[in-house]
């Protein structure tokens, strides 16, 4: 699974969301409508997913989800 | 002047969810205090409960919401769906700003916040769930269901013990009086059935440590009585001023249309044994109803099964009932299905309201020996009586008194 499909997995195990709500080029604030709570411990998720240390000011739920692939890439590696 | 009606109820009780399911139950007399079996009480001195195991069931609460609440905000949400359809309101047609939530609570959402703190000792810091902080307080409900449905007007959550619940209709009926909003949504939820939350209501000591016979053990106003059991669930109605609701052709199911409430100051636990100042609390919700004593056709006890709290309230009907004080009927229906401590008060409201709509008294289960013996209980079976008044009495610890007058439509 590519960096990308196993970011959408997070958010669709997290939020129990369809992955087809989830859009590559929205934010996810307009695709499926996180609230801070929600990015607070998707950004949780993610750092255990990908065994990296993310910021929550580098992450919002104004991020897409190609903007979250870049970050993640640029922490692995 | 205005008068405040229902329009719509929702309960979610051990006794069922929705009012057929419910009112079925009620009138049938049938017990709903089992032994506890979610998860392991077996050394708890009291470990029956009126429980809900069916929620998910009723539930139109997503799953994304769902990991985000307590159990007592997810009943509250059911609860004020079911008083909403009922009372076929939209809320997206009504002015957000005039619509208001008033609810009662006394110990908040316990099974949520045992397991993150569970996890904050296993785990540390970053094992808590961020929505813990928004989910475990009383007025965590009140935030759910305002969010889950655009409501903006002046809200409130009260937290005065189990009284909370019949305050918040209280309270409710004052605002709409005032003109303050034109919508209400009014009641009150409680989730005690978690580890956490039913050793505290052991330890205070109040409840019956006889689990052997679960559905004998809640016996108030019974000489034998030996504490309550607690009941989870929730109680919701749909107030709104009268000729408002008649001008939009909504189902009357009834009208509130007094409240009083007052203080013992005598002690933290116990009430004042002389019952003087729950009387002022009935004399308030009289007078406010502009109603005498002998209007009243059936009394809602509040029903401790506990010595001083049977005996005070009793003294109480005494001293506003005087002689009559021995032929209302009275019964205590929460000795079906358990204590729901801050959602108590709005519970026997509503199943006040349904007595009214089928002119049927609910009974009081487990009263073999009266004590004291010359109130006109209604017990073991429902009594068919017309109802057109009556009066709900809800206390919390500490000597917290408070009455509401219903009246039908």
């Amino acid at each position: 699974m590519d960096i990308k499909d196993r970011i959408k997995k997070v958010f669709v195990e997290l939020l129990r969301v369809k992955p087809e709500e989830l859009k590559e080029e929205a934010r996810l604030y307009d695709s499926i409508g996180v609230d801070s709570t929600e990015m607070v411990e998707a950004v949780i998720a993610l750092e255990k997913e990908f065994g990296v240390k993310l910021s929550q000011k580098e992450i919002t739920k104004f991020s897409t989800l190609e903007e979250i692939e870049k970050v993640v890439s640029s922490r692995s590696a | 002047m205005k008068t405040i009606a229902v329009t719509g109820i929702g309960v979610v009780t051990p006794s069922g969810i929705g009012r057929r399911q419910f009112w079925a139950n009620i009138k049938a007399g049938r017990s709903f205090v089992r032994e506890i079996t979610r998860f392991d009480a077996s050394k708890y001195p009291s470990r029956i409960a009126g429980q809900i195991d069916d929620l998910d069931k009723y539930s139109h609460v997503s799953e994304r919401l769902l990991k985000k609440i307590d159990a007592f905000s997810h009943m509250a949400l059911v609860a004020s769906e079911l008083a909403l359809q009922e009372a076929g309101i939209d809320i997206k047609k009504e002015d957000p700003e005039r619509v208001g939530i008033f609810l009662g609570n006394a110990i908040g959402g316990w099974l949520y916040a045992e397991t993150e703190l569970r996890d904050l000792y296993i785990e540390g810091r970053e094992g808590v769930s961020p929505y813990m902080a928004s989910a475990w307080f009383p007025a965590a409900p009140q935030g759910q269901v305002s969010i889950y449905y655009g409501i903006k007007g002046f809200s409130k959550t009260v937290v005065a013990d189990r009284a909370g619940s019949l305050m918040a209709v209280g309270y409710a009926r004052k605002t709409l009086l005032k003109g303050k909003l034109d919508l209400i949504l009014a009641g009150g939820m409680e989730a005690p059935v978690t580890p956490y939350a039913l050793l505290c209501c052991n330890t205070y000591g109040g409840l019956c440590t006889e689990n052997s016979d679960p559905a004998a053990a809640y016996r108030p106003f019974d000489k034998s009585r030996a504490g309550f059991v607690v009941g989870e669930g929730a109680a919701i109605m749909v107030m709104e001023e009268l000729e408002r609701a008649k001008d939009r052709g909504a189902a009357l199911m009834g009208k509130i249309t007094g409240y009083g409430t007052s203080c013992d100051g005598v002690d933290r636990i116990n009430p004042d044994r002389s019952g003087r100042q729950l009387a002022r609390a009935i004399k308030n919700a009289l007078d406010e109803a502009g109603i005498a004593p002998e209007d009243i056709d059936y009394i809602s006890l509040d029903g401790m099964a506990d010595d001083v709290w049977d005996q005070s309230e009793a003294e109480a009907i005494k001293m506003v009932f005087g002689e009559q004080a021995g032929d209302v009927p009275v019964s205590c229906p929460k000795s079906m299905f358990g204590n729901l401590l801050g959602a108590s008060g709005a519970l026997d409201v509503i199943i006040a309201l349904l007595a009214m709509e089928h002119s049927l008294i609910p009974p009081t289960l487990n009263l073999r020996d009266p004590d004291p013996a010359w109130l006109n209980y209604v017990k073991d079976k429902a009594l068919e009586r017309r109802v057109d008044k009556a009066l709900v009495i809800s206390r919390g610890r500490g000597g917290i008194n408070s009455a509401l007058v219903v009246e039908k439509a």
